[in-house]
């Protein structure tokens, strides 16, 4: 590979990888992979084998990358930075859904402090440019019926592709596309995991949770153009549409409907034009 | 639902069993049963209906009112249906009943289309996984907390269910 190869040009420095991340709970945890089925898959097998909450999985390229449902994700070499965290929270297993609203909230301020980007975010945690997504979070837990065994947060983010495959033109895009240039998926990593240690770090203190979450949906409200006013379509085996209204305290959203106030459990939220 | 409707429904099942009819939807107000027979001559599981529908909260004598999630698909049982009558009482305070520990909807399988994780009449392990419940996508896989027979499942692919609703009935061995 020669140094004008756009992969090895931004190959990740582990040592420098650590060095920032020294006072979060990730430093000294980071696995890399050149190329892997998926992320997650691998950080939730190594995590019934006795993995420490912290370890961080990411790899240059997905071979089978996975979104939600039938979804795969397109993780083509060394244009994305594809990524699985490990979690061990001393929480409830309805306590650890706002992992999945505050892992997209950090995404979103990472993004920001990088490239100056404001993403908006489709609830609970796409996040886009414009009308096109450019990082998906799949979150997958293992619970017993009062706490949390494990979480593995999945987190997909389009740093340097210039193009994308026919069939996703359409609704994906990439931080090269939006911006002509080209990002540093190192400096991206350090960047979400750092704002990640400040979520979880809220939302495990010992004053208990409600702070964090009360905090969680406020910014939500304040950073997502999808949570009031938006005329959506939610998929679903009875897909409906009506006009966005608010989250209600649990973080899920409200849709108000020709059939009166519902409420969307999981993704699958669409705009309707 | 009190025993003139219950009386009605074993009659209904009689009637469809009797003309061969293998998929039944009954939509009444807030009420709705489906029935679903597994083989042609085969009786369906009259007593676990019963049980089901007996264990109801019913909040009026009539109109009947049921929340419709509740109410699984009954399918038919490989024994005949008085044997199984006399099973399912006495099975009954043993089976082990997997709950939801979190709001979501329930799915069968990893992925749609892809096989369901089980089906009734598997043995499964214990921390095998039986379903995903998926809230805010965070797919939690819920796992069987006891090895042994799966006897029911009380919800369908896609439903959405609270927290500590009834997933499966788990015959422990």
């Amino acid at each position: 590979m020669s140094t004008h190869d756009g992969i090895s040009a931004d190959a990740f420095d582990l040592h420098a990888l650590n060095e920032s991340l020294a006072r979060t709970r990730f430093a000294g945890k980071l696995h890399h992979f050149a190329s892997i089925g998926s992320t997650s898959t691998h950080a939730m097998a190594q995590a019934d084998e006795a993995a420490p909450d912290g370890d961080v999985y990411f790899a240059d390229e997905q071979t089978a990358g996975r979104g939600r449902g039938a979804h795969s994700w397109s993780s083509p070499a060394g244009t994305g930075l594809y990524f699985s965290v490990l979690l061990r929270p001393r929480l409830s297993p309805g306590d650890a859904l706002w992992f999945s609203l505050a892992a997209g909230l950090a995404v979103h301020a990472a993004v920001e402090r990088v490239t100056s980007l404001r993403a908006d975010i489709r609830w609970p945690n796409d996040l886009l440019l414009g009308k096109h997504k450019f990082c998906g979070i799949l979150t997958e837990m293992n619970a017993e019926v009062t706490r949390v065994r494990h979480l593995v947060i999945g987190i997909g983010i389009n740093v340097r592709q210039p193009e994308f495959p026919e069939d996703i033109r359409k609704i994906a895009t990439s931080l090269r596309l939006e911006t002509g240039r080209d990002w540093s998926r190192q400096d991206l990593l350090a960047a979400v995991l750092s704002q990640l240690e400040a979520e979880i770090a809220v939302l495990t203190s010992p004053s208990g949770i409600e702070e964090a979450t009360t905090n969680i949906l406020k910014r939500l409200e304040q950073k997502s153009s999808w949570i009031r006013g938006k005329r959506v379509f939610v998929e679903g085996m009875e897909g409906y549409e009506g006009v966005t209204e608010g989250l209600d305290q649990r973080g899920f959203l409200r849709i108000r409907t020709a059939k009166g106030l519902k409420t969307v459990l999981s993704g699958g939220v669409r705009e309707q034009s | 639902m009190n025993p003139e409707e219950m009386k009605e429904l074993k009659e209904l099942i009689e009637f469809l069993k009797e003309n061969k009819i293998g998929e039944f939807d009954l939509e009444r107000g807030d009420l709705k049963v489906r029935l679903k027979f597994a083989q042609e001559g085969q009786s369906p599981d009259l007593a676990s209906l019963a049980r089901l529908l007996a264990a109801q909260p019913v909040a009026a004598p009539a109109p009947i009112h049921l929340p419709p999630a509740v109410l699984p698909e009954v399918y038919a049982q490989q024994t005949p249906a008085a044997e199984a009558a006399k099973a399912a009482e006495a099975e009954d305070a043993s089976l082990h009943i997997v709950k939801s520990p979190i709001v979501g909807t329930f799915y069968e399988s990893p992925s749609p289309g892809a096989p369901a994780f089980c089906k009734i009449g598997d043995q499964v392990e214990n921390g095998q996984v039986l379903c995903i419940i998926e809230a805010m996508k965070l797919m939690n896989e819920i796992e069987s907390d006891v090895a042994g027979e799966v006897v029911k499942r009380f919800v369908q692919s896609g439903q959405p269910v609270e927290y500590g609703q009834q997933l499966f009935a788990v015959r422990p061995r």
